[in-house]
């Protein structure tokens, strides 16, 4: 183990980097899964098919070439953007971190949308025909009374798209990244223990999806307590 | 920005020449994981801790890890020691093919354990009852009522992670095997064009999973067909 000393503390940055990516790519696949969700129940047909084609197209292709395909393809469209205004730029270097986190968060934004429709779908009707006797506006319907429903329902698959993410955080070093597993490499490099440095990263990602695990058994727990008294 | 449908034209045979290996990959990996998810499973409802706890572990570790931090393990971490150098596996684990393989088979293998726990879960008990009523034996029930219906229950997610099995085998190109993805990245390299390829990798991609779900979906009927005589 005396191989790590040095490398303890580029694997700690490395994870906070991973951490970074998963908060902001959660962020961005609620926002996808809510919009995809609520293209998919709305009534405009168009809004239909472009959310079908969405979840179609990122469901099927791997992660892996969603990611090449955005880095590569966004490097060369602000390249030549950038162009016109000054030709003497030759390449664009775009930042990893935000086509990665915005790559995975497309991916499993995809399989949200599907969580968060099902999930809306089992909201009974009666709660919101309730709500609209009340006089309730159809907005504040949406936030205190649908949202709150939904959520219970999505929060186990919800929990399965979280550990995705953490889990795909790890393609991102194929575009150049500097987290854990690029860390590895790095480490590898110089020191010539590859097992020792990818078993860090693994022991890494674990200690990780742990976390994700116990926090949405956690709030699984909260989110059905008003249930408990029935059994 | 111009579309060179020529460069389409080109590259979509060349890249047809990685569908065997990809192809290899998913079989081969899907054979060897779901075998490995059966015993997996005897492990886990034989009732006994010193078959339960090691299946439970390796389940934990393999879904809670990113597959490709297990390639690179296997493929980059194993040789650093020496008697794995020197066994009989060797020849195995020094080809870049047998180490996809083998974490493809593994990883998958966790999953699918778990997928074929949930379809036996979801067995109804009443069934076991008649059974043991009707004097079948508990091996006799397992096979007879038990293993059809759990494997009709499963067929859903089972086909869910053949797709997700087919997407990892793009990750294989990281460890400079030319399957589809592998080739795809080196046509990128030469010509910088990456919208062209990736896409229409991205097509024929779509194209093996909608194969894969139109298959999975007919054998579900197949299998349910009895099911239809009460509607």
């Amino acid at each position: 183990m005396e191989e790590l000393s040095g490398w303890g503390d580029d694997f700690f940055w490395g994870s906070v980097v991973v951490a970074q990516v998963f908060i902001v790519s959660l962020f961005l696949m609620v926002l996808f899964g809510l919009i995809g969700a609520g293209a998919k129940l709305s009534k405009n047909r168009i809004a239909n098919n472009i959310a079908a084609a969405y979840t179609v197209i990122f469901r099927g292709v791997p992660e892996i070439l969603v990611l090449l395909l955005l880095y590569f393809g966004a490097a060369i469209a602000l390249t030549n953007i950038v162009q016109i205004f000054d030709p003497n730029i030759k390449f664009l270097d775009i930042p990893p971190f935000w086509v990665g986190s915005f790559g995975i968060a497309l991916v499993v934004g995809a399989y949200a949308t599907e969580t968060f429709r099902g999930a809306f779908l089992g909201v009974d009707p009666g709660q919101i025909e309730a709500a609209r006797a009340l006089g309730i506006s159809s907005f504040k319907t949406f936030i205190y009374i649908q949202i709150p429903e939904m959520w219970r329902l999505a929060l186990p698959a919800f929990g399965n798209h979280m550990l995705s993410l953490i889990k795909d955080t790890a393609l991102i070093s194929i575009i150049g990244l500097n987290e854990t597993l690029f860390v590895a490499e790095q480490a590898t490099a110089t020191t010539g223990k590859p097992f020792t440095m990818f078993i860090v990263v693994g022991l890494i990602y674990l200690s990780f999806s742990t976390i994700i695990t116990l926090t949405v058994m956690g709030l699984e727990k909260y989110a059905n307590k008003h249930l408990e008294h029935g059994r | 920005m111009i579309v060179d449908f020529s460069l389409i034209i080109d590259s979509i045979p060349k890249m047809l020449t990685g569908l065997s290996l990809t192809l290899q990959l998913l079989f081969v990996s899907a054979f060897l994981g779901t075998i490995l998810a059966i015993i997996l499973l005897l492990m886990r409802i034989s009732g006994r801790w010193y078959l339960q706890w090691p299946a439970v572990v390796y389940i934990y570790i393999f879904r809670g890890t990113p597959i490709l931090v297990q390639i690179f393990i296997i493929y980059h971490g194993l040789p650093q020691f020496e008697f794995i150098r020197t066994s009989i596996f060797w020849p195995i684990l020094r080809e870049p093919y047998g180490c996809a393989i083998l974490a493809l088979s593994l990883n998958t293998g966790a999953y699918v354990s778990e997928i074929l726990r949930g379809g036996i879960l979801g067995v109804p008990r009443g069934l076991h009852e008649a059974g043991s009523a009707l004097g079948l034996s508990v091996r006799q029930r397992f096979i007879y009522i038990t293993t059809p219906i759990a494997v009709r229950l499963a067929i859903p997610a089972y086909s869910n992670d053949i797709v997700s099995l087919m997407k990892a085998t793009a990750l294989a190109s990281t460890i400079t095997l030319l399957d589809m993805m592998g080739i795809a990245r080196t046509i990128v390299a030469d010509t910088f064009a990456p919208y062209e390829v990736f896409i229409s990798l991205a097509v024929i991609y779509m194209i093996l999973t909608l194969i894969i779900q139109k298959s999975f979906g007919w054998f579900e009927r197949y299998m349910s067909r009895y099911l239809k005589k009460e509607a």
